[in-house]
């Protein structure tokens, strides 16, 4: 009797795992076929493209759209390719997520253990930057840069987007270091160390999930980052976000699918490295809170 | 002249008063411990001590210097907590050394003062670790560690043995006192283990809602308890406390327990000099169950030893002795019997009150009747 019934639950579990997995499976393919179709595209010849079937792989294999959309192709005035852009938005990415991580980390800190009257309050304004629509700053930050004189420079970007982006770092840190034992900072205190002792000794060593965690959610923002971009960039500081988009959109010429291919794998590439590298972290970083208790 | 003295502390968080005025003085090699029911207030007074908390207002002084303005580092104090509170990120040995190396203490000395601590504590071969891949006990010792190594003036302890199974904590605490005897600093301990506090304490404080109850040797608070509070609150199983009278026949007092048929008239053979206004009043009459016994039972060296009849209603042995409940004066009433062998539920049997070992609460006030 008993044999039999773990039988059947056997069987029902192998049934209900091969649904899963086929349903799993369908939605994997589902979800990478465009990244399928611009793969297979990009390094098609343009004819080819223009025949029809988008999803057949190519019969002339060719790195040329690649080289274009990185070295050549006329985005703008001139033909330089994506490159210089792509040096534009890792110039202001790496501060913009540097800045916000360390910030939003100090702010953490405080928050948590350096507590002062109000500091519910402040935290609650904060949070409450995490539900703007971008749309609403414009105007203000337009402003705002226009009179410290960082209008059109990557500096000014990198300043959008630490001061859009601590909102979130803040509340990541703030959670993390809330489950961090008070008396750890007690302990320290009492060894003779100060303010920022405890936390590079103290509370950075253990904070490594949630500094991945932000650096991608950061990475992943600003590099994506369109609106500010465009509204705020000159032609030298734009990012690689809104020159993708003159290339695609530019209306002189033949439309080169296969180089607009290429150039839009490799605006996303950034973040996917990213991803890829640090994605197990980013996924056990967001549990480690839950964990903890 | 006292080591710590601490004068009319009053500690709130808001409105909340959390101290009440609280007076302490130990003298040097004191080790004092706080004892008082969750939330009475023992962390937050040892939180003060060790600067961690401000305070309300008040004095606390360390070896003759206020130290009411001073940083917790200023202090000259070393604190072990429940958690252990060890640093996750370095090794054990750096745990150990992390409250010089912020001192600027030199490499080379560290390295010598991590040694020699190690060496007095048994963990030379953890030193390499990480806390995580330590025991709970392992831990309690490198905590110890980090306290002893810095050799400051005054241990502050937060019931640091809770945190380990029973019989770890025995041994620890045996240790601690072998320490302490050894060292000789001034330890403030804060603890809600009684056995804990009779065993390790010179001097005991009991602490409610804020409020000192009662400061002394072990053997004062546990002999001669300031009030019912305290009474009940040390001792396990805890002090039988039981409704009664005293009459007064002929200049000899006794203590009038009401029962169902008849009441139990028990002499009091040394009454303490203020029972003989209560003649005649309802008094609390305060009896440990250890001085309620079997007749074989009985302390041979007592002078005054009452028997009664009491009905048996519940039999709890323990091993070594057997408890036995009855009831008195309308309340259940704990004996601890030597040789239960043969008690059963139910039935009357002669129990011997230790009359010397009897102790009076006014039922208003709670305070003892001295
Ligand atoms: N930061 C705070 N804000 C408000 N009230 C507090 C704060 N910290 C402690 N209290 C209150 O102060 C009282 C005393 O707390 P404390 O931690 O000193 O108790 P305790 O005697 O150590 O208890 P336990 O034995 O459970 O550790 C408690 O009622 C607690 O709720
Ligand atoms: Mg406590």
């Amino acid at each position: 009797m008993s044999a039999a019934s773990k039988d059947t639950a056997l069987r029902t579990g192998a049934i209900a795992r091969a649904v899963i997995y086929s349903v799993l499976i369908v939605f994997a393919v589902f979800y990478l076929l465009p990244l399928f179709v611009m793969l297979v595209n990009s390094v098609k010849p343009l004819d080819e493209i223009r025949q029809g079937n988008m999803l057949a792989f190519p019969q002339a294999f060719t790195i040329e759209p690649w080289i274009q959309a990185w070295g050549e192709a006329q985005i703008g005035v001139q033909p330089t390719g994506l490159k210089p852009y792509f040096v534009n938005s890792l110039v202001m990415v790496i501060p913009a997520v540097a800045i916000s991580t360390f910030l939003g980390a100090i702010n953490g800190y405080v928050l948590t253990k350096w507590q002062f009257p109000g500091h519910r309050i402040v935290f609650g304004l904060m949070l409450f930057s995490c539900f703007i629509p971008f749309q609403i700053v414009l105007i203000p930050m337009a402003r705002i840069l226009g009179l410290l004189d960082l209008a059109g420079t990557t500096s000014g970007l990198v300043l959008v987007h630490v001061v859009y982006g601590l909102g979130f770092t803040t509340l990541f840190f703030r959670n993390y270091y809330d489950a961090f034992p008070t008396e750890l900072i007690r302990a320290a205190t009492i060894d003779g160390a100060g303010f920022f002792r405890i936390f590079r000794r103290i509370l950075l060593p253990s904070s490594g999930p949630i500094i991945v965690v932000t650096v991608i959610w950061q990475f992943t923002n600003v590099w994506n980052d369109f609106l500010f971009g465009a509204s705020f960039a000159d032609f030298d500081s734009q990012p690689m976000t809104v020159a993708l988009n003159n290339l695609v959109s530019s209306s002189t010429g033949v439309k080169e699918y296969n180089v607009h291919f290429a150039g839009a794998i490799l605006a996303a590439l950034p973040t996917l490295i990213v991803y890829v590298v640090s994605g197990r972290y980013f996924v056990r970083g967001l549990m480690a809170g839950a964990v903890k208790g | 002249m006292a080591f710590l003295e601490i004068n009319r502390l009053h500690k709130q968080y808001g409105a909340v008063e959390v101290l009440k005025g609280v007076d302490i003085t130990i003298e040097e090699g004191g080790f004092l411990v706080l004892v008082g029911p969750s939330g009475c207030g023992k962390s937050t007074l040892l939180n003060t001590i060790a600067g961690l908390e401000g305070i309300t207002s008040g004095e606390i002084c360390i070896d003759g210097k206020v130290v009411n303005d001073l940083h917790p580092s200023k202090r000259d104090i070393a604190m072990v907590f429940q958690s252990y509170a060890l640093y996750p990120s370095m090794s054990v040995g750096e745990n150990i050394a992390f409250g010089l190396e912020m001192r600027g203490v030199s490499k080379a000395d560290r390295q010598k003062a991590i040694e020699g601590v190690a060496a007095m504590l048994q963990i030379e071969h953890l030193l390499k670790r990480r806390p995580g891949q330590l025991s709970g006990g392992q831990r309690q010792r490198v905590a110890m560690g980090r306290a002893l190594v810095r050799d400051p003036k005054l241990f502050l302890f937060d019931e640091p043995l809770s945190n380990l199974d029973a019989k770890l904590r025995v041994d620890m605490r045996t240790e601690i006192k072998r320490l302490h005897q050894k060292l000789g600093t001034t330890i403030v301990y804060v603890t809600h283990d009684q056995i804990e506090a009779m065993t390790l304490a010179t001097q005991i404080a009991v602490l409610k809602d804020g409020v000192l109850q009662q400061v002394g040797t072990p053997d004062e608070v546990y002999s001669k308890p300031a009030n019912m509070f305290v009474a009940d609150f040390m001792g396990s199983p805890t002090m039988n406390l039981i409704d009664a009278k005293i009459a007064n026949g002929d200049g000899t007092l006794a203590v009038e327990i009401p029962q169902r048929d008849r009441s139990l008239s028990l002499p009091v053979p040394q009454p303490p000099s203020s029972l003989q206004s209560y003649s005649g009043k309802s008094v609390v009459l305060g009896i440990r169950p250890e001085d309620i016994t079997d007749l074989d039972g009985a302390d041979p060296k007592a002078e005054h030893i009452a028997q009664a009849p009491c009905s048996v209603e519940v039999v709890e042995p323990t091993g070594a002795d057997t408890f036995v409940v009855t009831q008195l004066g309308g309340k259940e009433v704990t004996g601890r019997m030597r040789n239960a062998t043969g008690l059963s539920v139910g039935e009357d049997v002669p129990f011997a009150f230790n009359m010397g070992k009897i102790h009076f609460f006014d039922p208003a006030t709670e305070l003892r009747i001295a």
